[in-house]
């Protein structure tokens, strides 16, 4: 029979064994095809040019992270795979089979198992992409029209990204079985998965692992300015090799010690569970530090997702404090504008705020902005309680500020009192900064407002222009038109004096729709990790609940105890459910705390909803791991 | 001679098969195991010694008559009542050596005394007094795979006899063993049981084997057709085995 025939013969009567690996394969496929297909759709073009602009750059990102995901999820499930065939294929060196050739099989063999799943992700990747899109935009709370019509793009896009990864681990595992030897491939299943190092080695392992994602960590949460985004990328490479070192220094160690103590070992069921986990450990590491990982971007993306969605309703507050603002070199227009306005509808409320507009020459700042303007703490004060806004600022002493700036979705500066601002040669240090939305739309996108003390102002106000801004809010959002309209006669004498005029429609959608999906998108993430991490894990179980089987019927025939033999797999099951929790929950404080304050959202609540959430789904995984475990060892 | 009963079998039968079409393998076996006795059943292939010792070990039920395991009849146990005999009365050697291949050799012996519940010390001492018994002490940390097979086997007899069962039942123990190995594990056995530590109870198809016990019985057609008992000397019991096997002809393998 020819090599071809016999790989073909192979997984044909295999398929079965192969088909969890297939359906995890095609799965990373169908999530990928459906972001892909995300980008190349017509349905983000209907939010607007800009909210597509916006889209795409999130998609791409997220593209980016899942092909990390299938690269390793790839890694993984090949490696499991030709661990398992190893003993399998190694039987044909006694039929006279070179290496070569047995890995050549291994290849065609592992080939159609990455076809297969090709084949079945792209089918059932086109088949849900409406479905996907219609709950992805659902969630968002968007009205747009989905098509069905599959696009050929995002499917050549996905095929070759999974394909360029796949091949590298086809090629890895010939390699592999090329330089095996006969020995080693025939015992392969039995000795393999045991760490075999020297204790000083592993201590020395684990030491870099905590030092790694404790570099990790402090990264993570290091305040400061633009550097912020490379140490956010460097936090993510840090911490990912961190877990994986932790977890192959800490656990070996660990487990070793409690191994070779054997007073504490030989207690109840004990021995039993502790040389499971020691006899599979370099699976086991591996795989808890790849759910590790995982389950923590699980929850970043969930704590992501909300912040945005917070983030996106604040600035949509922000902009519609008021539905008209006046902006006049003028003092006395307050009277005229409101009997404009009532016109047509009642005034909600109004304020006013006399403010000193500086030229860019005449400030500098750590950062710039669109507009800078100055005012006194006392007119602010008197604005807030106008307006009917929050006011908890402490006056700022001489060559003090507060900076009151606009709501942006992500921000680098992350130190709120390192910045200093020099006004005409004068430099002030910043005391506290609000996004309290006082000036509402023309704080959010043309004015960053100093608020200096009221005696520190009274000495600036001259080196700028004076301008005055009303603020209205109207009763009836209805009455925009008209009223907007019957204002227009303020606009129109501008030839006389200065007036400026901004109307939000309070009816009107924003520009930022694109935030609604990305909070879909993050909560959609979140379930791909939640549930990729918690198959990966049941996965795991499974195969190892077959390996199982025959010592268990040992014990079983030998007379122990059913019920202490239920507890042992209980306690084994626990232990690797918990472990990568364990670190996740340690990694997570940190990752989201770096997203508190990137997004200055207090996200403490989501942080320990979305753990909650792991915990509950990895519990019940749990329950199904050890029923399924139980049943499949003949417990 | 110890008389304390620790098995008894009483007319003991073992049918197979459909009603109508059943096959009988125990035909009406008496046996009486008595405390420090060392039985070899020996007989050809199918004369029912494999359904003995799984019958008198609880691993398998039989159709008619009483197994008593001290004092308990064993026919009116449930499966639970069942494992916790075997657990605290039986011990097993197999001839396959059943070793657990996660765990070390000491790990392996201690295991059944650690889900007993017994403290981590007493196993640790329990497991190195058996192994330096069995000759082992240098193997104790070594994993099944890095042991031969005699050392296996000689490891398995350790974990059947840690937990001091009344009975040991061993099933082919010399099977897979090479000659020296094979008199290796006897030797340790005869040793335990003559210091009267272990009552043994062996299926054995091997002559040689079978002589170093004390009283060898003959099984055919599901029946025991004789028993020898052992003489001063090994070499002469050893030949009146073979003759007695030679008179009943049939395949003893």
């Amino acid at each position: 029979m020819r090599m071809t025939g016999l790989a073909f013969m192979n997984f044909r009567n295999s398929f079965k064994n192969c088909l969890s690996l297939v359906a995890s394969l095609a799965f990373t496929i169908v999530i990928f095809l459906n972001f892909q297909n995300l980008i190349y759709s017509d349905a983000l073009i209907q939010l607007g040019e800009k909210n597509k602009r916006n889209m795409d750059t999130v998609i791409q990102v997220i593209s980016i992270v899942l092909v990390c995901f299938m690269f390793f999820f790839i890694w993984y499930s090949t490696n499991v795979f030709l661990t398992r065939r190893k003993k399998e294929i190694g039987i044909y060196i006694f039929m006279g089979l070179t290496n070569q050739r047995i890995g050549k099989m291994y290849m065609i063999e592992t080939a159609l198992i990455g076809l297969s799943a090709l084949g079945f992700g792209i089918f059932f990747g086109i088949v849900t992409t409406g479905l996907f899109q219609m709950i992805l935009l659902s969630l968002s709370e968007l009205a747009v029209e989905i098509s069905f019509r599959p696009v050929f793009t995002p499917v050549l896009v996905t095929a070759l990204a999974y394909l360029a990864i796949y091949v590298i681990f086809v090629i890895k595992g010939y390699v592999d079985i090329v330089r095996s030897s006969v020995l080693s491939m025939l015992t392969g299943a039995r000795q393999n998965e045991y760490v075999r190092q020297s204790r000083a080695l592993l201590f020395l392992r684990a030491l870099a692992g905590v030092a790694v994602l404790a570099s990790g960590f402090y990264l993570a949460v290091k305040k400061g300015g633009p550097e912020v985004l490379e140490n956010a990328v460097g936090a993510v490479v840090l911490v990912i090799l961190g877990v994986y070192l932790l977890f192959g220094g800490l656990l070996p160690l660990v487990f070793q010690w409690v191994a070779g103590n054997k007073r504490f070992l030989y207690r109840r069921e004990r021995c039993l569970w502790v040389n499971n986990m020691i006899f599979r450990m370099k699976k086991n590491y591996r795989t808890w530090a790849m759910v590790c990982v995982l389950v923590l971007c699980s929850v970043t993306a969930l704590a992501t997702g909300f912040a945005a969605r917070m983030r996106y309703e604040n600035m949509e507050k922000f902009e519609k404090v008021y539905t008209f603002q006046l902006l006049s070199d003028q003092s006395d227009l307050d009277e005229r504008a409101r009997k404009l306005i009532e016109e047509s509808t009642q005034i909600a409320y109004s304020s006013f705020l006399p403010i000193t507009t500086l030229s860019e020459s005449q400030i500098r700042t750590t950062t710039r902005y669109t507009g800078y303007a100055l005012t006194s703490y006392s007119a602010l004060r008197e604005l807030a309680r106008e307006a009917h806004l929050d006011f908890d600022l402490t006056e700022p002493g001489a060559q003090e500020y507060i900076k009151v700036s606009n709501v942006i979705l992500f921000s680098l500066y992350t130190d709120v009192t390192a910045e200093t601002a020099e006004i005409e040669g004068k430099v002030f240090r910043q005391t506290q900064r609000t996004q309290a939305p006082y000036l509402g739309y023309l704080q959010q996108r043309h004015i960053t407002l100093f608020v200096l003390g009221d005696q520190e102002y009274e000495k600036m106000r001259s080196i700028g222009k004076q301008l005055y801004i009303y603020n209205y809010s109207i009763a009836d959002p209805n009455a925009f038109v008209s009223a907007r309209e019957a204002l227009g006669e303020l606009v129109a004498q501008t030839d006389d004096y200065y007036v400026g005029r901004v109307s939000v429609d309070p009816l009107s959608d924003g520009e930022r729709n694109w935030v609604k999906v990305l909070y879909s998108l993050c909560v959609f993430m979140f379930m791909v990790f939640i549930l990729a991490s918690a198959s990966i894990m049941f996965m795991k179980l499974y195969n190892d609940s077959f390996e199982e089987r025959e010592r268990y019927l040992i014990m079983e025939k030998m007379g122990f105890d059913a019920g202490a033999l239920g507890r042992s797999i209980g306690k084994e099951l626990a232990v690797a459910y918990a472990l990568p929790l364990l670190v996740m929950g340690v990694a997570s404080y940190f990752s989201v705390h770096a997203l508190q304050m990137v997004m200055s959202a207090d996200l403490g609540m989501i942080h320990l909803v979305s753990v909650l959430v792991v915990v509950t789904v990895f519990l019940v995984c749990y329950g199904l791991s050890v029923m399924v475990y139980r049943r499949n060892a003949g417990v | 001679m110890n008389q304390n009963k620790v098995a008894e079998v009483k007319n003991l039968i073992r049918n197979y098969g459909p009603r109508g079409f059943q096959t009988k393998v125990l035909k009406g076996i008496d046996l009486t195991v008595y405390q420090n006795d060392f039985i070899a059943i020996m007989g050809p292939s199918g004369s029912g010694k494999t359904t003995l010792l799984n019958i008198l070990s609880t691993i398998d039920r039989p159709s008619q008559g009483t197994v008593m395991l001290g004092e308990q009849d064993i026919a009116g146990l449930s499966n639970k009542e069942l494992s916790r005999l075997r657990r605290d009365k039986i011990g097993f050697i197999f001839q396959d050596y059943n070793l657990l291949d996660t765990m070390t050799l000491q790990d392996n012996i201690a295991l059944p005394l650690s889900l007993n519940g017994v403290s981590g010390g007493e196993c640790v001492r329990k497991a190195q007094e058996l192994a330096s018994m069995f000759g082992l002490s240098e193997h104790l940390k070594k994993y099944p795979w890095q042991l031969s097979g005699g050392q296996k086997q000689r490891g398995a007899a350790c974990r059947a006899l840690i937990t001091d069962p009344e009975i040991i039942f061993a099933d082919e123990p010399t099977g897979a063993l090479d000659s020296r190995s094979g008199r290796e594990l006897l030797e340790c056995l005869k040793r335990v049981n003559e210091r009267g530590q272990a009552t043994i109870l062996m299926v054995t198809h091997d002559p040689f084997c079978a002589s170093w016990a004390r009283d060898v019985y003959v099984l055919s057609d599901g029946l025991i057709r004789c028993r020898i008992s052992a003489g001063a000397q090994r070499r002469e019991f050893y030949d009146r085995i073979i003759e007695v096997q030679t008179s009943m002809g049939g395949d003893f393998s």
